[in-house]
């Protein structure tokens, strides 16, 4: 204590003579002790003990000021001072749920007893730990591949990794080597633009679906054409065949999706709710079975036996054209044109928000590594950290010579079964094979993460 | 304390509760004989008077017809103000739960989101935390066998209506259940507690056709409540971002179906004239560098040329000049010759012979003009010519104008006026021309370019009395000026001189030739653009 009035005596003395602003005892106290301390006793790289009853004041006051920004961080730290550099797990969500309905009072009191208590918790505060992402080499263009007439936009990787089929605007279907890159096969038929292709693991089947209403089922022992499914009355702008059960999921402009049984050709579920063109559907073998983007900006999550809207998902600003599920987690992410949105099932709670990527997402695949790739309407490829959402890598490539500059845009992105390509299908007519650079290494490419703290540490 | 003692009393009563109330007031009426708190309605035929106010007054009946007020026994039949509100709900938690509008058609566990934390992004999770985890394989296997089952009903469903008439249908066996009914009693089911029921599916005749016309349209029936927007309403948009997406109207080259005016800079803006930078060849340029520089060269041949022949025809006259001379000198000299063995002899005094030498020149200068007269009679002295130039000619020509003096000249209306201050402007009027006050040149010539008619052959323009006005005094000054000289009288109105052209020549011939082809263009048509030419003065 003694310091503390011989300090505060050279205090006063000095501003006598000074005409600066005047400050409550208080404040000078403050201040002058934690210069004392910041010159004479700090070591900032180790923490420092603590003598308790000078301190306890000093607590009071400090942990008001922190509590705002670090009220979850500080909660960690005092059940567990050695928690996991991964965010605190479904307890804590919930207690920060809960939180913000009760006062801010109480908290500062549980906190002050904790920090009584445990005082070096409170001074060895460490910034609010973020998830630190997961490094992935960047990928490269690799293969270029032209043929097509017209804008290629669909993509589809058959099951043994052999061949791959895109859809294009030249209304003809092609079946490529995917090693090679090399035309096997031209299949003509639709009348429109091909948008839609899915080649199915059960059965050597090859769905297609196109502008011009039409759902075709190609034989690929024929190579013909064996069904027709009729009843959408507009464009159908994408398909999904159900993983287990042998049912084809349509999406149209006619703002339905229709289920129909592969065999029968029959229509079995018309599922209506959307208002506007349903722009992408998704199917799997979990609840809900499948998932509809449309351009009324909201994802549709649909229960498949009785044919309703499980739930509504209605976050999106702008049309949802593109969706993605994760191969081996139970979330799912949708792209619009304001933000790639990631969600779990089976009720579709929110997750995060993957922003940066401020174009129309057209197209979106995942990766069992956990890379995210969004494509957009003006050519631009992002690559992001599923996990934490952070955006590694930006590609864009340059148009096919012959093209305008304009004539940049990707329609749909996939990656092939060994998740080692990523074949984008674009719009100046060509296909492009993206694969990693094995060069690239943690340091060469480093992790530019910069979260933004506070969006996450507001409740 | 029981429970019902806090509970209101319920307003209908089964049966057996009836009995036991009745037997319950049976037992109080003979135990106390004090007031019952019940309220009878008058019986049938006492109600004169009466009107039932309150609930209790009807006892446990109902409306009273002949009582001509209105009624509402158990608050039947009142007018309800229908309100759509809901009533507000508390969860188990005893909060009110504000998502009861969102969730007003929908069952309670439909997954609806319209809580402000269904907005906020959650923990980023680790890989392997349970709830990103998919169910497990069996659940998963559950749910497809139960999907395929229902889908595969729906399309049998759906086939089946397509299909053709099959037997009938092999119906279930028939189910037994065992039934107890609440109601229980002697009379009931003839004392029984129980009752069995045999459930039989009913046939379905097979060539039964479709009972319900299903091809009648009917419109579509309400959708689901809508969801909650999750997300929040769009940025306003600013003045500036709406005038960006302002598209101008279309101004077509080839259409105009309303029959708009549309200035030219606007057509022509549709046709991005204005856009485009114009391209202009630079072999344009070329072409006219080269153009000129063969012009110059040209004309440079040309004057080369016309020196060298210049330089030619002086030689030649020069040499006719000298020839000329030397003829002279040999005619001055064989002249000479002979007076000038005489002159000789006297004049020695320089008096005289300067006045010899005044007298020489002068004689010299009469032979010569004698000498020009004779040999040349239409090449004019000088001062002859400048008497009948035009005054458009004399200014062209530069000529001073005599009347030039060096002194200040005044205008000479401002002498000798007698009029008052306000006559000078003439009234605005801007059809007389009075800047000048005496014209420009006032010399003798204007007698002179009068037009006299002559003894011309001019008898089919001026008609018959070519003497009369040939006699006509009207144009002859009174008083001559004097030092007037009478110049070369005019011969006609256009005092041709020279003919270049060889034009006088190809007229005569014309005219030999019987002037078939063009028979006005004489000399007549000439004249009058001569005539119109020289009369301006």
């Amino acid at each position: 204590m003694t310091d503390i009035a011989v300090v505060e005596s050279n205090v006063s003395v000095y501003f006598i003579f000074q005409d600066v602003q005047k400050h409550s005892v208080h404040t000078l106290v403050f201040r002058s002790l934690k210069r004392t301390h910041d010159m004479f006793v700090a070591d900032h790289a180790k923490p420092v003990s603590l003598d308790e009853t000078r301190y306890s004041c000093f607590v009071k006051q400090y942990a008001v000021f922190v509590l705002p920004s670090t009220s979850i961080s500080l909660r960690v730290c005092n059940c567990r001072l050695d928690a996991s550099r991964t965010a605190a797990g479904v307890g804590d969500i919930h207690r920060n749920a809960g939180g913000a309905e009760r006062s801010p009072a109480p908290h500062s009191h549980s906190l002050l007893e904790g920090g009584a208590t445990k005082n070096s918790s409170l001074v060895a505060r460490k910034n609010p730990t973020m998830p630190k992402p997961q490094w992935h080499a960047p990928w490269k263009l690799f293969r270029v591949i032209s043929g097509h007439l017209g804008w290629v936009r669909s993509i589809a990787v058959e099951p043994g990794n052999q061949w791959f089929v895109t859809g294009a605007g030249d209304r003809t279907i092609k079946i490529w080597d995917l090693a090679s890159g090399k035309l096997k096969l031209s299949l003509t038929g639709h009348i429109s633009t091909v948008r839609g292709v899915a080649v199915s693991t059960r059965s050597p089947y090859l769905f297609s679906c196109g502008e011009d209403k039409q759902v075709k089922c190609w034989d690929l022992e024929y190579n013909k054409v064996i069904r027709h499914y009729h009843g959408h009355l507009s464009a159908v702008y994408d398909l999904d065949l159900h993983p287990t059960i042998d049912v084809l999921v349509t999406c149209s402009r006619d703002a339905t999706a229709r289920v129909w049984d592969i065999r029968s050709k029959a229509n079995v579920h018309t599922l209506s709710g959307h208002t506007n063109t349903v722009a992408t559907v998704r199917c799997q073998a979990a609840e809900p079975q499948i998932i509809t983007g449309s351009h009324d900006s909201t994802i549709r999550l649909w229960d498949l036996i009785a044919g309703k809207t499980r739930a509504t998902l209605t976050n999106h600003k702008k049309s949802v054209r593109a969706l993605a599920l994760h191969p081996r987690q139970y979330t799912l992410a949708s792209g619009s044109a304001d933000n790639i949105k990631q969600w779990t099932f089976p009720d579709g709670n929110f997750i995060q928000n993957l922003s940066g990527h401020n174009a129309i997402i057209n197209a979106m695949a995942v990766n069992s590594d956990g890379v995210l790739v969004s494509g957009a309407d003006n050519g631009t490829i992002h690559l992001w950290d599923w996990r934490t959402g952070y955006n590694f890598q930006r590609i864009h490539a340059a148009v096919q010579p012959g093209s305008l500059d304009s004539e940049s845009g990707i329609f749909a992105c996939m990656f092939d079964h060994s998740e080692s390509r990523l074949i984008t299908a674009e719009a100046d007519k060509t296909i492009k094979v993206y694969k990693e650079d094995d060069t690239a290494t943690e340091e060469s490419h480093p992790i530019n993460w910069k979260p933004e703290i506070l969006k996450r540490k507001r409740f | 304390m029981s429970l019902t003692s806090f509970l209101p009393a319920p307003t209908q009563l089964s049966q057996d509760q009836l009995e036991s109330e009745e037997r319950a007031r049976a037992q109080r009426s003979h135990s106390t004989a004090l007031v019952s708190s019940r309220r009878e309605p008058p019986p049938y035929g006492y109600r004169k008077s009466w009107v039932p106010r309150s609930l209790e007054d009807f006892g446990d009946g109902g409306a009273f017809p002949e009582i001509h007020v209105a009624q509402f026994p158990l608050e039947m039949g009142r007018k309800k103000k229908t309100s759509n509100a809901l009533a507000v709900q508390v969860d188990a938690e005893g909060k009110i739960k504000y998502d009861a509008i969102a969730r007003q058609g929908q069952g309670k566990d439909k997954v609806i989101f319209s809580k402000y934390t269904d907005l906020l992004p959650k923990e980023v999770l680790n890989d392997d935390a349970p709830e990103l985890q998919k169910p497990d394989e069996e659940a998963v296997k559950e749910l497809t066998e139960k999907t395929r089952d229902a889908l595969m009903k729906q399309v049998s469903q759906k086939i089946a209506a397509a299909m053709p008439v099959r037997a009938a249908d092999k119906q279930a066996p028939a189910q037994y259940i065992r039934y107890t009914p609440s109601q229980q009693g002697v009379a009931f089911n003839s004392g029984a507690k129980q009752r069995v029921i045999r459930m039989v599916e009913m046939q379905k005749d097979p060539m039964e056709p479709p009972r319900f016309k299903i091809n009648k349209k009917i419109p579509r029936g309400p959708p689901s409540p809508p969801a909650p927007v999750m997300h929040s309403p769009s940025r306003k948009m600013t003045v500036k971002e709406q005038q960006e997406w302002k598209i101008p109207p279309c101004i077509s080259n080839w259409k105009n179906a309303k029959g708009y005016t549309i200035p030219l800079d606007k057509r022509l803006a549709a046709d991005g004239r204005g856009l485009q930078t114009v391209h202009i060849n630079e072999n344009f340029a070329k072409l006219a560098e080269a153009l000129y520089i063969a012009d110059r060269k040209a004309r440079e041949a040309v004057e080369m040329r016309a020196q060298v022949e210049k330089k030619m025809a002086q030689k030649e006259k020069e040499k006719k000049e000298e020839k000329l001379r030397e003829l002279a000198q040999m005619a001055r000299d064989r002249r000479a010759g002979i007076k000038g063995h005489g002159g000789d002899k006297g004049g020695e005094d320089g008096e005289a012979r300067e006045r010899d030498e005044i007298r020489h020149d002068r004689r010299k200068e009469r032979q010569h003009d004698r000498n020009i007269s004779r040999a040349a009679p239409d090449k004019r002295s000088k001062l002859q010519r400048d008497q009948d130039r035009d005054v458009s000619e004399l200014i062209a020509l530069g000529q001073p104008n005599p009347r030039a003096s060096s002194e200040a000249q005044y205008d000479q209306r401002l002498f000798n006026q007698s009029k008052g201050m306000d006559s000078g402007f003439a009234g605005g009027e801007d059809e007389m021309y009075n800047v000048y006050d005496q014209p420009f040149r006032r010399g003798s010539d204007m007698a002179q370019n009068i037009y006299r008619p002559t003894k011309s052959s001019d008898k089919d323009m001026y008609g018959d009395d070519l003497d009369t006005l040939m006699q006509s005094s009207k144009f002859v000054p009174d008083r001559e000026f004097s030092g007037t000289d009478h110049g070369p009288r005019r011969d006609g109105p256009v005092q041709f001189e020279e003919d270049p052209f060889g034009l006088d020549k190809f007229l005569e011939e014309a005219k030999q030739h019987g002037g078939s082809k063009r028979p006005s263009t004489s000399r007549g048509s000439k004249d009058y653009d001569h005539d119109k030419k020289r009369r301006k003065e």
